[in-house]
């Protein structure tokens, strides 16, 4: 049975089916990235996600445009993002305390407008898989990596463009130093409170394309609570990629790709308990962040306020 | 071309017939109200009744049931000297019936009648206004508490009931189709009737039910009963009064039908089978006399089988075999003398429930079954002026859930419900506090040994058992694959019972099970049914909220889907192949009437396939090939007499 593992059908299912699952968590990490490198740490990436997962379904349900979906849950995380901005930038408020509060807001409000406006869980017609000419015919690979939809095209390739904006460009050393040391930054006449805006909008936006990777792309419906902390999972991630965005897509990765290789363990009938196989990717999290956490040190002013002194 | 020219007849003649009753309507008379005393005090002052109804005094249904009874009422009385009748029918539109309704109070008639329930609210308005006018309005038992308004309902879950009996009886294809208006009030009553008729006569019957959502719309009538016969249905029924498109069609290809309301055996001798028929006059002689002696509301009525208000009316066209009738006639006497357990309790106050609930309301699974369960009880209960519930849905989290759960005991619901099996040990913590509400919980057995604490639960095996069979007859590569929550509860009896059913069918076959660790994660539900699909399944099935990521999967790689819990039908019409459908009513009603009866717990129910509170739900757009319907059928059969025994496996 666990030579069943090692066939190429198996080894081809955990990797494709890895790919996709690790989708929602690149959009929203890589997005928590951005806010986290500023100093400002956004637990409600859950909420935002939901509330993009709903408005992408909502309008892709009503004017058969998925990409109209898609602009609607980038606009629906930007204004949570913006709401969570001023409570945390000009409020000064507790972000771990105000972040659940966000996730709790788009938890209940996507409820509410899916009872009111839907009512009952529909299918919808979600972006189709791509097969990229010549790549997609190369054996194995080609299924592996070059069948998917777009959004999954999309999550990958932004993850060598957060790279490049955090690294090589100067906003991404603005926000670098607004995170490490914003007075320094402020001294030097960066706008600690624009840049934070700047990264939680951002933040939210990618949160509201990660709930759309759901519910109009990867499962194609719309329930309550569909994210089911996988938001959380989202912040976790950061943490376990050391603030950078190579580190979340390999900690995306291992974590989807434990969960997709659970799920064939079970339908092989390899006898492990399915209440151990479910705890697989969370206990290699756990302890890849126990080996790995001493030799990064997160962004000095990762959930301080800043109040310019005068 | 039939269908049209049929269509155009019944329409021709509603325009004659409404033609020719204006003109009979009296022009409204020039009188001063101020100056008239009440009526009944003068014996040559006619008794001036006013009704304003939705569609037409012809319409062979809802609002001639009224209008037949009032001209009874006339004739009984003698005449039109002793009674006089004016009536604004077709009053579909709320704001026209309600100026109607002020203008014939202003007018000084003694009983105005408001037959309809969506003119409540306008009554409601209207009433305290004219404190000298009595009024009546229905389907409903809610008078407001105004004093000068009497409400009036139809049990038509009865009649519904003896008619769903016979269909069972006389069904040659085992499939029965149901065209009703709009889930509510006397249209569902009388649905939820004749399907409970129906199963309770043959569990394997299959009722198909198709809500147009018009009262009006006869031609989308006619489809849905066009759908009906397609889907192979040989005995029709409908409620309210657009079913005349329907009964063309019943009649066109040779089905049989059963009206309710009015007598609609005129419309088709040769097809209709029997009729339940509003007898109105029952509820009007009493209002009457309450008025002689001054009473001018403050009541409320249900005209039954029992007490005359409903009748049934068999087509003397129409053989019925014996043994038929003769089951029919025990079916009334037994609802009648009280012995089949329709009739709710009566309640002195309005019976509040609240329940807690871990999903939403409409996840198409687990919390679904229990919220339409409420409002089937609510239908029952005589609507919301007799029982009301209120929920918390998406309590995920068990701690908020429990204190929802202490909240609405301190409120004082009179049963408050907490639907799943994780809000248990905060139940135990709980109930002893509120000895005067009773709790219930599930899905388990275990009242913990409280004695205000009910516990239900699902014998789920047994349509996973049912869904196991179909799937292994249809399976092609004898690989299925299962998408579970949590292995423990109903979801692992379900699954034993499904693996249980597709193994007693074919011993080779592979049958993947999938727990993923979670009730709502559907992203990962999702990935685990696209394992399956690779792993070669073409049939799967899973149980709990988080399956609609999955369903999508079936769809979209063309596998079978079987579900449980609520219909997962309408979500992939083209791959549903059956669903175990829950109704917890049948649990609730025997919960309220024991309460009723003062008990307040200690005791433990099962729905089941027996008992009617599992129901087998076969997808009517879904072609299953005849010999693995029959299969099926034989296997709800053999669980019901118990000639199966369900084994689970190693």
């Amino acid at each position: 049975m666990i030579s069943d593992l090692l066939s190429m059908t198996v080894l081809v299912g955990i990797l494709a089916s890895g790919i996709r699952l690790a989708t929602p968590y690149l959009y929203a990490a890589i997005g928590e990235t951005f806010g986290q490198r500023s100093g400002v740490l956004n637990l409600g990436v859950d909420g935002q996600m939901l509330m993009g997962a709903f408005t992408a379904f909502y309008v892709a349900i009503k004017t058969g445009n998925l990409w109209l979906g898609i602009l609607s849950a980038m606009v629906a995380g930007a204004l949570m993002g913006l709401a969570m901005a001023f409570v945390t930038v000009n409020l000064h408020a507790e972000q771990g305390i105000s972040g659940i509060g966000f996730y709790l807001f788009g938890l209940g409000l996507s409820d509410l407008l899916f009872q009111k406006l839907l009512g009952t869980v529909e299918t919808v017609k979600g972006f189709p898989k791509i097969q990229i000419p010549f790549l997609s015919d190369i054996p194995v690979v080609g299924e592996i990596f070059f069948r998917q939809n777009v959004l999954v095209y999309i999550a990958f390739a932004l993850v060598p463009v957060a790279w490049f904006i955090l690294n090589k460009t100067t906003l991404g050393l603005k926000i670098r130093a607004v995170g490490e040391n914003p007075e320094a930054a402020d001294s030097l006449g960066v706008s600690v409170a624009r840049i934070r805006y700047f990264t939680i909008i951002l933040g939210g936006t990618l949160s509201g394309v990660a709930g759309a990777s759901m519910s109009i792309a990867l499962v194609n419906v719309f329930q309550q609570n569909m994210t089911s902390g996988l938001g959380f999972i989202a912040v976790a991630l950061v943490y376990f990629g050391a603030w950078r965005p190579w580190g979340v897509l390999a900690g995306a990765l291992l974590f989807s790709l434990v969960n997709s290789l659970q799920l064939w363990i079970q339908v092989l009938g390899i006898p492990i308990p399915s209440d151990i196989a479910v705890m697989m990717p969370y206990i290699l999290t756990i302890l890849v962040l126990v080996a790995t956490v001493s030799r990064v040190r997160a962004p000095s002013a990762l959930t301080k306020p800043f109040e310019r002194g005068d | 071309m039939k269908k049209f020219r049929l269509l155009v007849t019944v329409l021709l003649l509603l325009a004659v017939l409404l033609g020719a009753c204006t003109t009979q309507e009296p022009a409204p008379a020039v009188e001063e109200p101020g100056a008239e005393e009440p009526a009944m005090e003068e014996t040559k002052e006619p008794f001036r009744v006013a009704v304003v109804m939705p569609s037409s005094i012809n319409d062979l249904a809802f609002s001639q049931s009224m209008y037949d009874a009032l001209l009874t009422i006339q004739s009984e009385m003698g005449g039109e000297e002793a009674m006089e009748i004016v009536y604004s029918d077709g009053m579909f539109v709320v704001d026209d019936a309600a100026a109607a309704i002020r203008d014939y109070a202003s007018e000084g008639y003694n009983l105005v009648i408001a037959h309809g329930s969506q003119y409540g609210s306008s009554l409601q308005e209207i009433a305290p206004d004219f404190p000298e006018t009595s009024f009546a309005w229905g389907t409903t038992v809610d008078t407001f508490g105004i004093d000068n308004i009497f409400a009036y309902e139809a049990a038509s879950d009865q009649g519904g009931y003896v008619n769903g009996v016979l269909a069972a009886s006389l069904s040659k294809t085992g499939i029965l189709g149901v065209v009703g208006p709009i889930e509510t009030g006397d249209a569902k009553l009388y649905v939820d009737g004749f399907v409970a008729g129906a199963k309770a006569t043959d569990p394997t019957v299959q009722v198909n039910v198709n809500y147009i959502g018009s009262f009006s719309d006869v031609a989308l009538a006619a489809e849905a009963a066009n759908t009906h016969i397609a889907a192979g249905a040989d005995v029709l029924t409908g409620t309210a009064q657009m079913v005349v498109g329907a009964i063309g069609v019943a009649e066109e290809s040779g089905a049989l039908w059963f009206g309710t309301q009015a007598s609609q055996t005129e419309l088709a001798p040769s097809i209709v089978v029997a009729n339940q028929v509003y007898r109105w006059d029952v509820v009007l002689n009493e209002i009457m006399d309450l008025i002689g002696e001054g009473t001018f509301g403050g009541t409320s009525f249900v005209i039954d089988l029992a007490n005359g208000g409903e009748v049934l009316e068999f087509n003397p066209d129409f053989d019925i075999p014996a043994d038929v009738a003769a089951l029919a006639e025990e079916t009334i006497a037994e609802i009648s003398g009280g012995a089949v357990g329709l009739q709710a309790p009566k309640f002195e106050d309005v019976f509040q429930v609240a329940v807690v609930m871990p999903s939403s309301i409409n996840d198409l699974a687990f919390s679904q079954s229990m919220y339409d369960a409420l409002v089937s009880v609510q239908e029952w209960m005589g609507g919301e002026g007799a029982m009301e519930f209120v929920y918390s849905d998406g309590m995920f989290v068990v701690d908020d859930a429990a204190a929802a759960i202490r909240d609405y005991a301190a409120e004082g619901f009179d049963l408050v419900i907490a639907h799943g099996s994780q809000y248990g040990s905060s139940l135990q913590e709980i109930a002893p506090d509120f000895p005067e509400t009773s709790f219930a919980w599930g899905t388990t057995v275990d009242t913990f040994g409280i004695g205000n604490i009910f516990a239900y639960e699902a014998a789920s095996h047994e349509g996973g058992y049912v869904n196991g069979v179909i799937a292994a007859s249809l399976s092609e590569t004898g690989v299925l694959g299962v998408v579970g929550p949590i292995e423990t509860g109903d979801a692992k009896l379900y699954v034993d019972g499904f693996v249980a059913g597709a193994l007693a069918t074919n011993p080779d076959i592979q049958v993947n099970v999938n727990y993923i660790g979670s009730f709502s994660d559907v992203a990962l539900a999702s990935e685990a049914a696209s394992t399956h699909v690779a792993a070669g399944a073409d049939g799967l099935t899973g149980t709990a909220q988080m399956v609609v990521g999955a369903i999508g999967v079936a769809e979209e790689s063309g596998a079978m889907w079987f579900g449980t819990q609520a219909s997962q039908s309408g979500l992939a019409p083209a791959n549903v192949v059956a669903n175990q459908v829950y109704h917890w009513d049948v649990v609730l009603k025997e919960v309220v009437q024991m309460i009723a009866d003062g008990t307040y717990g200690g005791t433990s129910f099962v729905i089941d396939l027996a008992n009617g509170g599992e129901v087998m739900d076969f997808n009517a757009d879904y072609e299953l090939p005849a010999e693995v319907k029959s299969l099926a059928l034989d296997t709800i059969k053999g669980i019901v007499d118990g000639s199966i025994t369900i084994v689970f496996g190693e």
